[in-house]
């Protein structure tokens, strides 16, 4: 897809935060047992009928009890990654273009565990599709 | 005769294909550029500079700045700007459809016609002497179709006024995809008891350059049976044409740009048949079609 493809898609997004105050109280006893909550806004993306992609800004906000040292990533977005080191909350904004769910992560600095997820749910909107009249006389066409 | 065999090989085409291919468009499974959506109007509008030529004597070019576009794709319905349609069968490579559509040549005798502001294609004839019709004057005895004839030949008669209405002709439609090659053939009558005349519309289109933009070349005809040819351009006891078979080219670039724009530009050549060029009301023997700009879809 290319980008000027990916920004010609008109987004709808439910601000689900509103609705749907989920969050993702991440008790990762593998970690420690220390309560980490992330959050998203926004949390879903509807699709309209003329709609290829989500291409939004996103932000991801996490607490903590006390003081961590983790990374805030994207499952197979290997470029985004975005640390803290000893704080207990932190805020990454970013602007994103996706067509599938995509889950945020936080991890420790290595890498190795997850300590608190979360995903953005893409919703499309259940549309039927058929071919465009093809007319090649036409001068517009 | 033609016609009749155009119609003849589209039915043929239809009876062969329809059992197999009634709506079997399962590719199309999400929006691209040969897809859209079941039960959505589609609303689109080209900004920039343009023109049409007007081979009318004495008629003005028509300015093309502001086009706007629509259409609705009903699950066999579909309205593509003053197009109507029905899908009779459609598959990935084929689709017959009937059609209604207006008549043409009327743009160039009424600036105000709607075809002017959502534009369409081209066709044989010429705006320029609206409300009503073209005069000019031409001598005695020239109505045979055998040629022009300098209008300051004396004794020279009065083109007669007169209106051309709204037509609407309607058809079946085929339509194809065959190996990058997009060709539409249409067989038209005309169904609004104006002139009862025949119309063929046929083009195909080969992409030149198929990249992120796409540049693409396009050959076509519009055949007009004689009693349209006169309709438009013919004069009872001052000229007579036959039928019209007019060719063009078009060569037209498209880009996808950021957002819902995209830039549009294409140039389109159309060559009138004698027929419509020897009458009298007629100064050139061909129309330009041009255009530059860019197409906002909502």
């Amino acid at each position: 897809m290319t980008p000027a493809a990916r920004s010609g898609v008109a987004l709808v997004c439910l601000l689900g935060w509103l609705t749907l105050p989920v969050r993702l109280d991440a008790m990762n006893a593998q970690a420690g047992g220390d309560d980490i909550r992330l959050e998203l806004s926004p949390r879903i993306c509807m699709l309209g009928s003329r709609d290829r992609q989500c291409d939004t800004r996103v932000q991801a906000s996490w607490h903590a009890s006390h003081e961590q040292s983790l990374c805030l990533v994207i499952v197979d977005r290997p470029e985004v990654k975005k640390c803290w080191e000893r704080y207990s909350e932190g805020t990454y904004t970013i602007e994103l273009v996706f067509s599938t769910d995509l889950t945020f992560q936080l991890k420790d600095f290595e890498l190795q565990q997850v300590l608190a997820s979360e995903a953005i749910r893409v919703i499309r909107e259940a549309i039927q599709y058929r071919h465009k009249r093809r007319q090649p006389w036409n001068v517009f066409d | 005769m033609w016609p009749k065999f155009l119609i003849g090989v589209v039915a043929l085409g239809a009876a062969v294909l329809l059992p197999g291919a009634a709506m079997a468009a399962d590719s199309c499974t999400e929006p691209s550029p040969d897809c859209v959506a079941v039960a959505h109007w589609n609303f689109s509008v080209s900004l920039g500079a343009g023109v049409r030529t007007n081979p009318l004597v004495g008629g003005e070019n028509i300015p093309l700045v502001v086009i706007p576009q629509f259409s609705y794709y009903g699950k066999r319905f579909f309205l593509d700007d003053l197009d109507l349609g029905f899908t009779l069968a459609e598959n990935d490579a084929n689709a017959f459809n009937l059609v209604a559509s207006p008549g043409y040549d009327r743009v160039y005798f009424y600036r105000s016609d709607l075809q002017n502001i959502f534009v369409n294609p081209l066709s044989g004839g010429a705006v320029g002497a609206g409300g009503g019709g073209a005069t000019t004057t031409t001598p005695p005895g020239s109505g045979t179709g055998t040629g022009p004839v300098p209008p300051t030949t004396p004794p020279a008669v009065r083109f007669p006024a007169r209106a051309r209405h709204i037509t609407y002709l309607a058809g079946p439609e085929w339509t194809f995809k065959y190996a990058g090659l997009t060709g539409q053939v249409d067989v038209l009558h005309e169904i609004t008891a104006q002139n009862h005349g025949n119309e063929v519309r046929a083009a195909i289109s080969v992409p030149l350059v198929d990249a992120h933009g796409t540049l693409a070349a396009t050959v076509g005809i519009t055949w007009n049976s004689a009693s349209i040819v006169n309709y438009y351009y013919g004069a009872s006891n001052v000229y007579t044409g036959g039928s019209a078979l007019d060719p063009f080219i078009k060569l037209g670039y498209t880009l996808p740009l950021r957002g819902k724009w995209r830039f549009n530009a294409f140039a389109q050549y159309e060559r009138l048949a004698d027929a419509i060029a020897n009458s009298p009301i007629v100064a050139e023997h061909h129309v330009v079609t041009t255009f530059v700009g860019a197409l906002y879809a909502f």
